[in-house]
């Protein structure tokens, strides 16, 4: 090579000094390549490190719908006002030097400047110490954000504050983040802002959806409620500098489904400087919505459920109610009182916490609750299946001392009865809900063969319910009540008058009764009808959800159920029967003939001591084919009636919002065509 | 292989050793703007850019250095004493306050010129290579004699002193290798330059293990970012092992802060990996990561490294590969030993600054201000280059004639 002669000529000084100078370019050149090309990586991965930071975007969440479409949760824009600290930076470099100190000094500048005029007088800021100029720029910089806020703050004509502390914190910590200074502005606020500020100027409102549900408390517990989370759920980046707030369902709908309503988090990557200052904003993974719900209830009849359950024993009632479609399973409406606020940071906390309202506990899926006579017709049917003749009379025995009620005897045990003593046949025992008749003739058929029935209704089981607010029930294994020694016949007497060693949720009293009503299939109750994509144009599939979900089936003859729609069709059409008042009022006009039965249980603790009574009535309708079942329950500290003159009225009314939507429904096809 | 019979025509350059100058200094004005416009307000009007003056400052040094080229360097020569106590005299005045101007930095290494400022220190290494190469070029006989070599260790000291004295301790440093590499070429004996050299080492390591390992009491005086950046380079813990925790978090915070320029330049290279970002694309210096005033001067090699890769690395390299030899080439081809040393010395000058420049780049060597020639911005600098090389030029066109 031309330029390396040197290292051939025959000058020794020479050719060392070019030996040298060839031996320190290589050791460049191999250091580069070590830093360059081995090293690359890591170094890059410094770059990004201190270069890149990541914010985490919220998927929209999605919407609930009732099956009908219309609305039960949503999003609404929210507006808050931040601090975009990056862009005063400008500001704070002016505020900084007003305040700095100065002084006057006396120029010396070179005398050719003189010459040419320079002047002699200048000012010079006064020096100052490492931690003057470091609690100067913070001054600086506080008085930069709090002018800023309080010109807001008369703009908005809202006081706001701004804590220093944190205010240092933040800029200290995450300077590309926004600072929220006011959040959820109304849209007064919004538009007064929009007319005195533009951006650049530092301070800017920046959109969050908020969660939103219009009918208020409508189904709240069903809903339920939402709580701020913005940690990575599963399949998302678990690495994050910076997080805007999400949220996730705690129970109800939005915990149940809240992997399809919440969506997947994306990832916003943010380029910033050395100050920390943004740079660039690049959405690397664009969050994806999350999916609508689309539940089967109807929103009209649960709000008249609601309605009719504050009607008649006011908003605080401790009360539960629900419609259920008997072929398929559909909760067309599942009503919990007393109601709670689905925005559950608006609630009261002494009212969420009252000991005996209890108003977190969604009733209808979740208490406890001994069912009393509307027990009885399980007992009844296999009873029917076994052998007993409907038409067979049963003389109920006048109680000693107390003669105007019946009363039996079990073993040594005395059990009173509310019914009058005299002749009972199966329609009369079911109307006038006779204890001693149930007693009798379930004792005579059996415990084991009303245990093996109630198997079948799955009581003591979870319905499969996916809002995580259920409770199982308690009814005895078949194992338990063929153990002689540990179960007596005084346990089975209990049992047929639905008291003691059981207890139900109305759910499961919704389910049994539907099966009862559809010719013994024991369903699978639907709460949600489809997950359907938030964007319908994504042309991403609906997930259904299947309807009609046969469970179990119960095995009763035609002739049995026959047997007792027939009793129950009397409690309420019968003048004698505990329903009848109820759907008799002046002015109903009713037309639906209800298959019903009434119930009033007992409550004791565990001494035995009586704390107060659970109100029921249970039912189907239409007698002729039955399509829907309606369960009511109230619970009280005090006596306030009966299952009857208590439960009744409300599925009354719940029945005449059921009449009128089929009707609507009628007319409408009826103007179709 | 060159055939000597072309070279007997007259005057003539070294064209293969312009050409690369001349690639350097497009290089330099692309990356002196990809450098500092990143961050530079849209309302800085043309003249008041960086990459415009550095351009301006090309076309002063090549003047210069043409000017240069034309007087034959043994008339040069005659004057180099004069133009070396000239330049010992602005170092001597640039250490008055008032006069030598600090830019905010610690170090009055600057005068004030009026419409601009100049380093003397840059100018001082010009004019101590014609001076020693003048003072070396006596017959070799006397280079045995003891008081010779004496005088021209002074002669290379006494600048040496009064920049480290400023402090400028990298200018400073570039003048040991050149004086030796000169000596060494002129044919000083053997013996004088192995205990030159042994001394300079037992001197530099006592001094290097002063200041990482003594107490402060018996610390020799220099200023603190000094001896931060030694401690940095080797890797020293700031923090005493009995420090409060108070002291050892300030220990931290400084050597964060100490450390700070090398990591990122560090980085800047290493992020380059093998292609580069691109021009314009390094993102250590639009978001000053690389400190602005920096990026341009000293670090512009960092700049370099991100933006083109490795690739470009080898580039620059090859440019200085091809000044330095064609350098050593003019040396050996020089007319007599006074051409070879000034040919000499300023190969290795710059070979200094190139090698401790990009070496500071990727951690070889500690940190220390001395600017990449050509490349770096900065009139003194650029200016000194091209005079320096305007000389290697003149001992090549002079090379025959007599």
């Amino acid at each position: 090579m031309l330029i390396f002669d040197e290292l051939k000529k025959n000058d020794p000084q020479l050719r060392l000094v070019a030996m040298v100078l060839a031996a320190g370019l290589c050791i460049l050149l191999a250091g580069l390549w070590w830093v360059q090309v081995v090293s690359a990586h890591e170094y890059q991965s410094h770059l990004e490190t201190q270069a890149y930071r990541t914010v985490r975007l919220p998927a929209i969440r999605g919407k609930i719908l009732d099956r009908e479409g219309r609305v039960l949760a949503e999003n609404r824009p929210r507006y808050n006002l931040s601090l975009y600290l990056d862009d005063l930076h400008d500001e704070f470099q002016k505020e900084y030097n007003r305040l700095r100190p100065v002084k006057i000094a006396t120029n010396s500048p070179p005398f050719w400047k003189l010459w040419l005029g320079s002047v002699l007088v200048k000012t010079n800021y006064a020096p100052m110490s490492k931690s003057e100029v470091a609690a100067l720029t913070l001054q600086a910089r506080y008085n930069v954000a709090n002018n800023l806020v309080a010109q807001m703050s008369r703009t908005l004509q809202q006081p706001l504050v701004l804590d220093p502390k944190n205010f240092e914190h933040t800029y200290a910590n995450s300077p590309y983040a926004p600072y929220s200074i006011l959040s959820d502005m109304s849209g007064d606020q919004i538009a007064r802002f929009e007319e005195n500020f533009s951006v650049g100027s530092g301070v800017n409102l920046d959109l969050q959806p908020a969660r939103v549900y219009p009918f208020g408390t409508t189904a709240a517990h069903l809903l339920g409620y939402l709580q701020r989370y913005d940690e990575s759920i599963e399949g998302e980046d678990a690495v994050f500098n910076y997080r805007l707030p999400d949220y996730r369902g705690l129970v109800g709908i939005e915990g149940g489904f809240d992997a399809q309503l919440h969506g997947h988090a994306g990832t916003e990557s943010m380029l910033i400087n050395s100050r920390g200052y943004r740079q660039s904003e690049n959405i690397i993974d664009p969050p994806q919505s999350g999916d609508n719900v689309v539940l089967t209830i109807d929103l009209d009849i649960q709000r008249a459920a609601e309605n009719a359950i504050a009607a008649h024993q006011g908003a605080d009632a401790r009360a539960a109610a629900i419609v259920m479609d008997v072929h398929t399973g559909d909760v067309l409406a599942m009503v919990s009182s007393p109601a709670i606020n689905p925005i559950y940071v608006s609630n009261n906390p002494a009212y969420l916490n009252d000991p005996k309202l209890q108003p977190q506990i969604n009733r209808a899926t979740y208490g406890n609750y001994a069912p009393g006579s509307i027990f009885k017709p399980i007992v009844g049917l296999a009873a029917l299946e076994n052998g007993l003749d409907p038409n067979e009379i049963y003389h109920v025995q006048s109680d000693p001392a107390e003669p105007w009620h019946g009363y039996i005897k079990v073993g040594t045990r005395t059990i009173k009865d509310t019914v009058p003593p005299g002749d009972y046949d199966f329609r009369r025992a079911i109307q006038q809900s006779s204890n001693s008749y149930f007693i009798f003739n379930g004792l005579r058929t059996g415990i084991e063969k009303i245990a093996r029935l109630a198997e079948k209704f799955h009581f003591g089981e979870r319905t499969g319910l996916p809002t995580r607010q259920e409770s199982r029930g308690i009814f005895p294994t078949l194992n338990q009540v063929e153990d002689s020694s540990s179960w007596h016949a005084g346990d089975s007497a209990n049992i047929f008058f639905g008291q003691g060693e059981m207890a139900v949720t109305p759910m499961q009293m919704a389910v049994a009764y539907s099966a009862i009503a559809n010719g013994g299939k024991v369903l699978k109750p639907r709460l949600v009808e489809r997950i359907e994509p938030q964007d319908p144009t994504s042309g991403e599939a609906a997930t259904d959800f299947p309807s009609g979900v046969v469970r179990d089936e119960i095995g009763v003859s035609e002739r049995s159920l026959k047997i007792l729609y027939d009793a129950m069709l009397s409690e309420t059409e019968d003048p004698k029967g505990s329903g009848y008042a109820a759907f008799h009022q002046a002015g109903s006009v009713l037309n639906i003939r209800v298959c019903g039965k009434t119930g009033t249980a007992q409550v004791e603790n565990e001494r035995g001591q009586k704390t107060g009574w659970n109100y029921w009535f249970a039912s189907f309708a239409p007698f002729e084919n039955p399509r829907y079942a309606v369960v009511v329950m109230v619970q009280s500290d005090v006596t306030i009636g009966s299952g009857g003159s208590v439960c009744a009225p409300i599925a009354h009314d719940i029945y005449e919002e059921i009449l009128k939507k089929e009707n609507a429904v009628a007319a409408k096809i009826v103007a179709r065509n | 292989m060159v055939n000597p019979s072309i070279n007997e025509r007259g005057p003539k350059l070294d064209a293969l050793q312009l050409v690369a100058l001349a690639l350097l200094m497009f290089i330099g004005a692309m990356f002196v703007y990809s450098a500092t416009m990143a961050n530079a307000p849209a309302s800085l009007p043309w003249y008041d850019q960086s990459w415009v003056r550095q351009i301006i400052w090309y076309a002063i040094g090549l003047g210069a250095g043409t000017a240069l080229c034309i007087v034959d360097y043994h008339i040069l020569a005659r004057w180099s004493f004069v133009a070396y106590w000239a330049t010992i005299f602005f170092l001597v005045i640039v250490l008055v306050p008032h006069i030598g101007m600090t830019h905010g930095w610690g170090a009055r290494r600057w005068i004030d010129l009026g419409p601009f400022q100049f380093q003397p220190s840059e100018f001082a290494k010009l004019s101590f290579i014609l001076a020693a190469a003048n003072f070396l070029s006596r017959p070799p006989d006397e280079l045995k004699q003891a008081g010779i070599f004496w005088k021209g260790i002074g002669l290379m000291l006494l600048p040496f002193a009064l920049i480290l004295k400023e402090p400028d301790m990298g200018s400073a440093l570039v003048l040991i290798p050149t004086g030796l590499v000169m000596m060494f070429v002129a044919g000083t004996p053997k013996k004088y330059l192995l205990t030159l050299v042994v001394g300079v080492g037992i001197l530099g390591a006592l001094v290097l293990a002063d200041i990482l390992f003594a107490p402060p009491a018996l610390r020799i005086k220099m200023q603190d970012y000094q001896r931060q950046r030694l401690l940095v380079y080797f890797g020293a813990n700031f923090a005493d092992a009995n420090a409060t925790p108070e002291q050892k978090a300030e220990a931290r915070r400084l050597q964060a802060k100490s450390s700070y320029q090398g990591k990122q330049s560090l980085i800047s290279v290493g992020a380059g990996g093998f292609f580069g970002a691109g021009w314009r694309n390094g993102k250590q210096t639009s978001l000053q990561f690389m400190p602005p005033g920096a990026a341009h001067n000293d670090f512009i090699f960092s700049v370099i490294a991100e933006e083109e890769g490795f690739v470009g690395s080898v580039v620059v390299l090859t440019l200085y590969a091809v000044v330095l030899f064609t350098g050593l080439r003019i040396a050996g081809q020089a007319r007599d030993r006074l051409g070879k040393l000034v040919a000499v010395g300023v190969v290795t000058l710059l070979f200094s600054h190139v090698f401790i420049n990009i070496g500071m780049n990727i951690r070889i060597v500690p940190v220390t201000g001395i600017p990449l020639p050509l490349l770096s911005y900065g009139g003194s600098s650029v200016l000194c280059s091209l005079i320096a090389l305007g000389l290697m030029q003149n001992v090549h066109i002079h090379r025959r004639g007599y």
